[in-house]
């Protein structure tokens, strides 16, 4: 087990790498805003404009543009200095890290906990109106891209704009830098409308994968074994369906925290939440070049150390795969 | 200078932002819907004078972007500005209704202009102090170090070359060295700033004193942050103004978070006896990441204590509805910003006098308004000038070029356009007897390939086909039109579209940089349309050499009136901005800033 996961860090070294490298490729070679002209601000004539280029080296070839990145990224993890907001770019990170942290980890529990156990409920009423009628919500809620429905839920059930004032809406995410981690209190009334509305289609998603998969399980030979035991139902399905099941909801969730991030900065947006998402949207949009090197480079860590722990996880909870490995 | 290169080489914001130009459309981005009033009516501006308003209480923003900086030597977009105006005392300043005429703000009255036109005296006015940490009252060396500072490759201010490089002893290559004494910025006495010109320009340099970078900048205690690469004084920046960035009791900035929120509270130093502002609110907050813009309208019309927006105005039919229902939460007012499509003067067939005439002549400029949101967000333009810029009355106002039959009808004429092709076509070129175009050269056009912008080159595609012309519309992210193609000769475009405006009151930017033909660069050029005309450069000397009482209002009337006559854009549209707010907020806008003015704005009690 040990030298797989030295095996993946190793790699995810090698895919970091990779990753740097093509980030600064499609920002600093291909078209796009001149980090000079954002720095020298509106109005400036092309000799400042040049002096700038000069003073940052984007006159010089790329390989050693690419190679002075690097070495301040390794040898002083300086991942660069954001001349939209003047300050660097690494405390940027730092400050709305914890905000993107705060709204997956709660549209995490809240799809596990909606999208499992309706995946239960249809599986084992399987053709029944409860279960057709589940599922028909679960494609509806598939269909509905996320940034519609977060306006629709503003529109809604929002304090501030919406029809039926439920929820704290757009622009009540706490100031100050605030998490889940540092102020769940204050944070955690701004999060449940966003993290409903990102974590609406993966419920879904979840629901009628768990459905599929535990429809199999529970006609499997060993299932029927149990149940001729006399066990209660109830420990047949949880217990022994559901840990065939587990596997693959597993791998599945690893894929999908990445597919998260994206769905996050839709979701910032809408809600106004000062997170990642709103983070790398802006610098796309200014051409932030810095920022959006820090923040893909940054997602491209997380997916992949996430992707990491997955496996680590299906070996413990899979003894075949941990043989395979070995 | 003018080109809001912000908001005409580039916006954005706005915007931004990224090239000057990008950031001019990017001001004009997100207006949209019907042009149901009429092809060629204009409705009527809010009233924007202040109202004397009642002291305290608090408000907040609700904007998509964060200032560009707090640094006074950097800072210079829509957000930025209007935080800078409520922070800091420049030389001069605008009444918030009137952005043609200074008023004096740090000086005592207005400049003193030498009889040859190349020194430019102020004097300083007592008793404005800076805002803790520095506490102390300010003088006319702190001026001096703002102004030197923005030469140094620390603090590049963008302008101060363009604006302030005929002062003596500038550094040969402004923002590329360290810091260095300017000869020509003395100061003989505590309160007394002499500005020594190498030429003539008092004129210009006398109107650019509203400028950030004559807020003054305390040596002994910006020095530290000076000496780093950029400049971290903005993230430690000391006041003047009525408000400053909230602070902790050490003096360490608490009140920012960059591209989030930024909150403004009373400075304590301040003195309102010094000041034409009242100041009536206790505390701003500036909440950033405001993106989608009918949202955060929403929320202001049905909120409480809310103003809304930046760069960009609410959705159209949201400002249509609240000026029909609660008018008192809607301030529309003009934003000193003329719309224009450049035709390139140097490529065929639009290089012929009498096809650009034919164009002006024969496109429906209410078409091209229809997307930036009809004669609700803007009067039809007849001329470069815009309402709320000096000149633009000297000009002929909202008639500027009326008596040039292919300018008369911006709503097109059909008759006069044929008239101007058939000249075209005695020039030898292919055109029918009907006046219409049979040649086979396509037209290049570029632009964002985003709203309103590419739904504005569609109609002009539209437009100029009814003429025979065959526009090939090429449509690219908006950071690019400008770095890649319009502003690059080189490349060849033929027709560009953009939003120009001028940061300063004067016309100078506003004319000179677009249409001055000796201001054509290879790269980063601001005159897209490549027209250089003698006369039209010599009527820009002869303007830019005179002061006000002069004539120099009118000798600029005269420039954009010759420009005019060689076609070389069509100004379509002047555009409005819109601000609206919560109904306890009695807001004021600035004409100058095109935001609200946090110094006269206060809450309804």
């Amino acid at each position: 087990m040990a030298a797989f996961v030295l095996r993946r860090l190793l790699w995810t070294l090698v895919l970091l790498v990779i990753v740097t490298f093509v980030t600064f490729l499609v920002f600093v070679q291909m078209p796009s805003a001149d980090p000079a002209v954002l720095r020298a601000g509106r109005n400036a004539t092309p000799e400042i404009v040049a002096a700038l280029r000069d003073q940052f080296g984007l006159d010089q070839p790329w390989y050693v543009q690419y190679g002075k990145y690097v070495q301040h990224l390794v040898l002083h993890q300086d991942l660069g200095y954001s001349y939209q907001n003047n300050v660097s770019v690494g405390s940027e990170i730092v400050a709305r890290l914890p905000v993107t942290l705060s709204v997956a980890i709660g549209s995490v529990l809240i799809w596990l906990a909606v999208g499992i156990p309706i995946g239960i409920i249809s599986a084992v009423r399987r053709g029944r109106m409860s279960d057709r009628l589940l599922m028909i919500g679960a494609l509806a809620a598939i269909s509905a891209p996320a940034y519609w429905l977060g306006l629709v839920a503003l529109y809604l059930l929002s304090k501030d704009i919406g029809v039926l004032p439920i929820f704290e809406g757009a622009g009540s995410y706490p100031s100050g830098g605030q998490s889940l981690f540092t102020a769940p209190a204050q944070v955690a009334p701004a999060l449940v409308l966003p993290c409903l509305v990102l974590a609406a289609s993966f419920a879904a998603i979840y629901a009628r994968f768990v459905r599929a998969s535990l429809s199999e399980v529970l006609a499997e030979d060993y299932i029927r074994t149990a149940r001729a035991k006399g066990l209660r139902e109830r420990t047949v399905v949880l217990k022994h369906g559901m840990r065939s099941t587990a596997v693959p909801i597993i791998t599945l969730l690893g894929l999908d925290l990445g597919i998260l991030l994206g769905g996050a900065i839709l979701v910032e947006i809408v809600f106004n939440i000062p997170g990642m998402g709103r983070l790398s949207y802006e610098a796309i949009q200014r051409g932030d070049i810095p920022t959006i090197q820090g923040a893909v480079l940054l997602g491209a860590a997380l997916i992949i150390l996430l992707n990491l722990v997955v496996d680590v996880a299906q070996a413990v909870l899979d003894p075949r795969l941990r043989k395979a490995r070995a | 200078m003018s080109l809001n290169v912000g908001r005409a080489l580039g916006a954005r914001k706005r915007s931004a932002a990224a090239a000057a130009l990008v950031g001019a459309v990017a001001v004009l981005a997100g207006c949209g819907g019907s042009d149901s009033a009429g092809p060629a009516q204009t409705l009527a501006n809010t009233p924007i004078a202040p109202v004397k308003g009642v002291p305290g209480g608090q408000a907040t923003l609700l904007s998509a972007a964060d200032v560009d900086s707090l640094d006074p030597g950097i800072s210079d977009y829509n957000v930025g500005l209007m935080v800078l105006q409520a922070t800091q005392r420049t030389l001069y300043a605008f009444a918030p209704d009137d952005a043609t005429k200074v008023v004096p703000d740090l000086a005592k009255g207005l400049p003193k202009i030498s009889d040859d036109g190349k020194t430019v005296t102020v004097t300083i006015r007592s008793g404005v102090r800076f805002a803790p940490p520095v506490d102390r009252e300010v003088t006319s060396r702190d001026i001096k170090y703002a102004m030197e500072r923005a030469f140094t490759k620390q603090v590049p201010s963008g302008y101060a070359a363009s604006y302030f490089g005929s002062i003596v002893g500038v550094p040969k290559k402004p923002n590329a060295g360290d810091y260095q004494e300017i000869s020509g910025i003395q100061t003989p006495d505590d309160h007394t700033l002499v500005l020594r010109l190498s030429k003539p320009d008092a004129g210009l340099v006398a109107q650019v004193l509203v400028k950030g970078i004559t807020a003054p900048v305390p040596k002994e205690y910006a020095r530290k942050f000076d000496q780093q690469n950029p400049s971290t004084y903005g993230e430690h920046v000391a006041s003047t103004g009525a408000y400053m960035v909230e602070r902790d009791a050490s003096g360490k900035i608490t009140g920012w978070e960059p591209g989030r929120e930024l909150r403004l509270v009373r400075n304590p130093n301040w003195d309102p006896k010094t000041d034409f502002r009242p100041a009536y609110l206790d505390a701003v907050t500036i909440a950033g990441g405001n993106a989608d813009s009918a949202v955060a309208a929403r929320r202001t019309l049905s909120g409480q204590g809310f103003i809304c927006c930046d760069a960009g105005s609410p959705p159209v039919e949201l400002v249509r509805s609240a000026m029909a229902r609660t008018p008192e939460q809607v301030k529309l007012f003009p934003a000193r910003l003329t719309n224009w499509v450049a035709l390139n003067t140097t490529i065929a067939p639009l290089d012929n006098l009498n096809v650009r005439r034919a164009l002006m002549a024969g496109v429906n400029r209410s078409a091209l308004r229809l997307p930036r949101g009809g004669p609700l967000m803007g009067d039809l333009a007849t001329g470069y000038l815009p309402p709320g810029l000096q000149g633009y009355e000297e000009a002929g106002g909202a008639h500027q070029g009326a008596d040039l039959d292919f300018n008369a009808h911006p709503e097109g004429d059909a008759e006069v356009a044929k008239k101007y092709m058939l000249a075209a076509k005695a020039d030898g070129l292919p055109i029918d007897d009907q006046g219409i175009y049979t040649g086979d050269t396509k037209i290049l056009a570029v632009a964002a390939n985003s709203t309103p912008d590419n739904q504005t080159a569609e109609a002009f595609q539209a437009e100029a086909k009814k003429l025979g012309f065959d526009i090939e519309l090429r449509l690219v992210p908006r950071e690019v039109v400008f770095t890649n193609f319009c502003s690059t000769p080189a490349k060849k475009v033929a027709v560009c579209f953009l939003g120009f405006g001028s940061d300063t009151p004067d016309p100078y930017s506003m004319l000179v940089l677009p249409f001055d033909g000796r201001a054509i660069r290879e790269e980063g050029n601001l005159n897209i349309s490549q027209l250089n005309d003698p006369k039209v450069n010599a009527a820009i000397d002869k303007a830019a050499s005179l002061s006000i009482g002069e004539g120099r209002l009118d000798a600029w009337a005269d420039v954009d009136e010759q420009i005019l006559e060689q076609a070389p854009a069509i100004p379509y549209v002047w555009t409005k901005k819109a601000l609206v707010s919560s109904s306890d907020v009695q807001l004021v806008p600035n004409t100058y800033t095109t935001m609200p003015d946090l110094s006269f704005t206060s809450i309804r009690k």
